[in-house]
């Protein structure tokens, strides 16, 4: 029971961080066809701006939703830098691959500069520890599972019942109809990754909340939505979710029984056998379209 | 003079191999007469790690330039070769010139473990799966930290001897000769692979795979060549670096260093070989010449990657070429 408890609870919390991650990057696949290297720094970088809104006095419950406006924008303007104005080339996957890895250790090296290399920690959703059964969680651990499927919830109803997520939608569909029945195709590609960076950015406080912060601390998690995507196939907002809760009660699964240094073997050893046999990924079509 | 009809057409086999050879002679000298000129070991070690890079990115520009398989795991290649060498002489006491060797075929089998699930995918997907597989190599090597010395890497790794002669003396003379040995070696390999018939059908594969298939070419065959033969004398490469720098760390599988290597390859222009050689050199001398910055060079050099793109996506090659047929006055297909 005990076990079982275990894994359900690491799974959930796991799960709903590598879902917040995995939800961006495949937005921005989805809707710009292009794959954002800068997620992981965004991230971070969402995390040092809700610290030093905290540190200037604001409350966190004002701080971390200005941080993650900030770094919307911050993901609107790197997109209008280092995306838009390649759109249309040939090779447009690759060159945006290194356009954006080089602009994530610009601001990577940035945030270094800046903060400096001293671990900060953010303050907790929610303070305090509690008994679930036999096993101790924190309270901001429980708020993260909880708040995830909430915000997760809300970007669904948002691309699908909203005017403006019906446009990203028919973007990520088909980008010339969209444009000739008169969207603003250039706006939505810098809409779409703002909400991604806004994303990144929560994922960045939930987890600056629980753990240090350092200015390389987008990299693992970048790195777990890139096999949650690749589990669950990009091309749907739907899949990733799915996937990263899957992985993440496989990884709490693995690390319980196999060891924690075991893990990622195990974790990319089912993920080629997984592609042997559905190279789109399980939950998804080969087609892009968004949820 | 060149088959008017063929002049255009920006693949392997335009130019004549007489003229290639004599070009590559040129460039072989060159750079064997640099030493006279740079007698300082510093000057030495900046040329050495020039043509390690020079090797690994050009290696890179087969599997990501002509066989448009977007390999993110090449870097991997690059690592698997520095541990196996390390392990090799210092764990099983290998003789270090066979360790060099059996590093780059260890990186060969790794290309192959990669290839395979990658035969099915595309595009992003190889991308994912190929970046995944870089990052749980590391992972690998960092839990398995008695064996691998995990993330405080491995130091003291044997270097090269020659009859009792250590390389690193008369200011690294001995390893700059090896340096550039490998790096001719790996460049006559490559350009001999894609100017021959299963070079062309590397790049028939890439530009229209559905033709190429139905023609004959099959996918998984070249695919496998492609993927093994780029990771050869990279695996090398990376045997070389540890026995130079003597020890190895994680580093190696790093993002910063994988950037830097694919903004060569993407800054020389893909698809030539050279492009990826000659941009090696012109961003390791660059990066040196930049040394004073300290902590601003990293956002320099990103600066640069990304204004390069911007501004020139065909990268260096492209631009000589571009030069060229203006001053020649012909027409070429831009790349």
């Amino acid at each position: 029971m005990g076990a079982l408890a275990e894994i359900l609870f690491g799974g959930l919390f796991q799960g709903s961080l590598y879902a917040m991650m995995a939800v961006g990057l495949a937005l921005v696949w989805t809707t710009i066809g292009v794959f954002n290297f800068s997620h992981g720094v965004f991230m971070m970088l969402g995390a040092y701006f809700a610290w030093q809104l905290v540190e200037v006095g604001l409350h966190p419950a004002a701080a971390f939703p200005l941080a993650v406006l900030a770094t919307a924008g911050v993901g609107w303007l790197l997109q209008a830098a280092v995306v838009r104005p390649l759109i249309g080339r040939a090779n447009l996957v690759l060159v945006v691959v290194i356009t954006t890895l080089a602009a994530g250790s610009l601001i990577e090296n940035g945030v270094l500069e800046i903060w400096g290399p001293r671990s900060k920690q953010l303050p907790p959703l929610v303070d305090g520890n509690t008994m679930i059964g036999s096993i101790g969680v924190s309270l901001h651990q429980i708020a993260i599972i909880v708040v995830t499927p909430l915000i997760l919830g809300a970007l669904w109803m948002f691309l699908t019942r909203t005017r403006l997520g019906l446009a990203l939608r028919a973007v990520a569909q088909n980008e010339d109809a969209s444009q000739l029945v008169g969207l603003n195709v250039t706006a939505l590609y810098g809409l779409a990754f703002a909400i991604a960076a806004g994303l990144a950015c929560l994922a960045g406080i939930f987890m600056g909340g629980y753990r240090f912060m350092s200015p390389v601390m987008g990299a693992d998690p970048l790195l777990k939505a890139l096999i949650v995507v690749v589990f669950g196939g990009i091309s749907s907002i739907s899949g990733p979710i799915f996937a990263a809760y899957l992985i993440g009660f496989f990884e709490a699964a693995c690390s319980y029984y196999f060891g924690l240094y075991w893990t990622p073997a195990l974790l990319f050893a089912v993920l080629i056998l997984t592609l042997m046999v559905r190279p789109e990924g399980i939950f998804s079509s080969r087609g892009r379209g968004l949820a | 003079m060149m088959d008017p009809i063929k002049r255009n057409v920006r693949a392997p086999g335009r130019t004549p191999w007489q003229r290639e050879a004599a070009g590559f002679m040129l460039g072989f000298a060159v750079l064997a007469l640099l030493p006279f000129v740079f007698a300082d070991s510093y000057s030495r070690h900046i040329l050495i790690m020039a043509f390690i890079y020079a090797i690994v990115a050009s290696n890179w520009d087969l599997s990501l330039g002509y066989g448009g398989v977007f390999n993110f795991g090449h870097l991997a290649l690059f690592g698997i070769g520095v541990y196996a060498y390390a392990l090799l002489t210092k764990l099983a006491g290998l003789d270090p010139w066979l360790a060099l060797v059996a590093s780059g075929v260890v990186a060969t089998l790794a290309a192959v473990i990669v290839t395979i699930p990658i035969l099915r995918l595309k595009g992003i997907y190889i991308i994912l799966v190929t970046f995944g597989f870089a990052q749980l190599v590391m992972q690998v090597i960092i839990s398995q930290s008695e064996l691998t010395g995990g993330t405080q890497g491995i130091v003291r790794i044997p270097g090269l001897y020659l009859f009792d002669h250590n390389m690193v003396r008369d200011a690294k003379i001995g390893y700059f000769g090896i340096a550039l040995g490998l790096l001719a070696a790996s460049t006559i390999f490559l350009r001999m692979l894609v100017r021959s018939r299963t070079g062309a059908s590397i790049v028939a594969l890439r530009d229209n795979e559905e033709y190429a298939i139905s023609r004959g070419v099959s996918l998984v065959r070249q695919r496998l060549i492609t993927l093994a033969a780029s990771a050869f004398f990279t695996g090398i490469a990376g045997a070389f670096y540890a026995a130079y720098q003597r020890n190895a760390s994680i580093d190696v599988f790093g993002m910063s260093l994988a950037t830097i290597v694919l903004s060569m390859v993407l800054l020389g222009g893909t698809g030539t070989i050279y492009g990826a050689i000659i941009a090696s050199f012109v961003l390791t001398f660059f990066g040196e010449a930049m040394a004073d910055f300290g902590a601003w060079r990293p956002m320099i050099t990103a600066v640069l990657i990304i204004v390069v793109m911007l501004v020139y996506p065909s990268g260096l090659v492209g631009m000589i070429q571009a030069a060229w047929a203006g001053l020649t006055g012909r027409l070429k297909r831009p790349a």
